[in-house]
């Protein structure tokens, strides 16, 4: 009763909210053009749903091809290059320099994009070395320590100090 | 079971979002993001109506003149913030995504008003993110008014949020540890990664950009739209007197009007034979990147007595623009009364250069950086 009541609450300040926003969207409808605007606002959902996310599962589906080891480090590396990429492309385009104004987007953007880049790539190639040197050694180590605990422990059991195959 | 076609099991598999008994810690994925974001949209939101208030006092309210880099912290916050968001929600939606393709659509009524409610979610946060990105590069491919369309659909994403959390909230709730051996199930590698490269990433986000606010910070503010230092006088700038279409005038005076014991016209000689004050204080920008400055110049209070203001009188500071949405800005009396409000005539120890408003500008503390009126002409004071 006390979990359906403030279930209805919250559903009353969210309808209330989301109709102070429309209200005021179209109040002030002469600033924020309501047609250009829902372009924008549903144009953001469908380009993230059907090109940006299927982008991103094709990715996956290439770098699932790698040997095992390898791939966590290449999607991490992947996943924060993305990620500053996309912060950064709208300075790396500077299309809003405006001449005799030097203090607005004033540093080198693609420049030390690539620097951020090559920095990300550079330790996901430490970690894809470390990974494989350490693969190479393991056979040896894994047949001494050989994990009989339950299967459904087994996953876990190597970053788990308290399972009892130890 | 019977087999449905299920084009949400074909996205999982590819994504490698779970295999056979990763379901559940899918959930647990997404609900742990889910509380991240909760909380970046709520100090996003708070910040965001701070600065809304801030420039469009309601009647009843009044800000304080302290702390002095309260606007500075609340803004940084507000944009840094959000920036380092963008990671944070894609990976969230990239957890959720199988489920927009869940077999059949819709199940009840019920579940078909909840779906459509994902729908505002959805695209009003990504459209926060996106329009507050290109924003603070200055880049305007979008119809609307930026402030004013930014500000409305805050409340449209919020009020979806709000209502999210209360149908997702029994899944929040599992998430606190339970007692090892009643089913506690351990967080597997992959989603204590996943978690961890999201981190990571709002992390690189943050720690590229947020020099350009919190100036210790300012060598990494690699792929931040401004750097404190660089611009005219070591400091930045947002609107050049050429954008202003303002020029120096030799024949300037600062006149002081409206409802005062005696009006004033005070050349720039005069301004400069009053008590001379210096303080340190930053301009703090609504885009969020802010750079602490040393002025000198006149008490804004100094000048209001000698003109015999009211101690609760409101201050209109009218700059020579001659248009534009911030040629004019109101100081309210804790603000005017505060000893660090200046009338400044010099910055970082030279005449204000024109484009940081020469001959006489604005200076306050917690004060939005659009509200530091420049080229000022004349004060006018309403009220006692």
């Amino acid at each position: 009763m006390r979990v359906l009541r403030g279930r209805l609450v919250a559903y009353g300040l969210g309808a209330a909210l989301i109709g102070v926003g429309g209200a005021g969207l179209l109040r002030d409808a002469a600033e924020t053009d309501p047609a250009g605007w829902l372009v924008w606002f549903a144009g953001a959902a469908l380009v993230h749903d059907l090109l940006l996310v299927p982008a991103v599962l094709g990715v996956a589906l290439l770098t699932g091809r790698l040997p095992a080891p390898y791939r966590g480090p290449v999607r991490v590396s992947l996943v924060l290059a993305a990620s500053v990429s996309a912060v950064a492309l709208p300075m790396v385009l500077g299309l809003g320099r405006r001449a005799g104004d030097s203090s607005r987007l004033p540093q080198a953007y693609g420049a030390h994009l690539a620097v951020v880049l090559g920095l990300i790539g550079l330790a996901g190639a430490v970690a894809v070395t470390v990974r494989a040197t350490a693969r190479r050694r393991r056979p040896a180590r894994t047949a001494r320590t050989r994990c009989r605990c339950p299967g459904r422990w087994r996953r876990a059991c190597r970053s788990r100090p308290s399972c009892r195959c130890r | 079971m019977l087999r449905r076609p299920d084009p949400a099991r074909l996205i999982t598999a590819i994504g490698r979002f779970s295999s056979r008994e990763r379901d559940e810690r899918d959930e647990r994925t997404a609900a742990w993001l889910g509380v991240a974001l909760g909380v970046s949209f709520t100090v996003a939101f708070t910040t965001g109506l701070i600065s809304h208030f801030m420039q469009h006092p309601p009647g009843w309210a009044v800000w304080p003149s302290r702390p002095a880099g309260l606007y500075r912290l609340t803004q940084g916050v507000h944009v840094i913030g959000g920036l380092a968001t963008i990671p944070l929600l894609l990976a969230k939606l990239w957890t959720v995504y199988p489920r927009l393709w869940r077999w059949p659509p819709v199940r009840s009524a019920g579940h078909a008003l909840e779906r459509a409610l994902v729908f505002p979610l959805v695209g009003g946060a990504l459209f926060q993110l996106v329009t507050g990105l290109f924003n603070i590069a200055y880049f305007y491919p979008f119809p609307f008014f930026f402030t004013t369309a930014h500000y409305w659909t805050a409340y449209i994403v919020y009020g979806a949020l709000v209502v999210h959390v209360a149908n997702e909230w029994a899944k929040v709730r599992g998430l606190r540890p339970r007692r090892a051996g009643a089913g506690a199930r351990p967080a597997g590698p992959s989603r204590r990664g996943f978690l961890a490269t999201v981190a990571g990433a709002c992390g690189l986000v943050g720690l590229t950009t947020v020099g350009e606010t919190f100036t210790p910070l300012g060598g990494l503010a690699l792929l931040a739209p401004r750097r404190p230092g660089v611009g005219p006088q070591r400091l930045p700038v947002n609107k050049t007197a050429a954008a202003a279409g303002v020029r120096p005038d030799p024949a300037w005076r600062l006149a002081v009007t409206g409802d005062v014991a005696r009006e004033l016209s005070l050349p720039l000689a005069d301004l400069r034979a009053m008590p001379r004050h210096v303080v340190r204080l930053p301009i703090a920008c609504v885009e969020g990147w802010s750079a602490e400055a040393t002025w000198a110049g006149v008490r804004l209070r100094d000048v209001l007595h000698a003109a015999g203001a009211g101690a609760g009188a409101r201050v209109r500071v009218e700059s020579l623009e001659a248009g534009g949405r911030y040629r004019a800005s109101e100081v309210d009396p804790p603000h005017w009364h505060d000893g660090l409000t200046l009338l400044a005539l010099d910055l970082n120890g030279e005449p204000l250069s024109p484009d940081h408003g020469y001959p006489c500008r604005l200076i306050a503390p917690d004060r939005p950086g659009v509200l530091q009126t420049k080229w000022i002409a004349r004060l006018v004071v309403r009220g006692s």
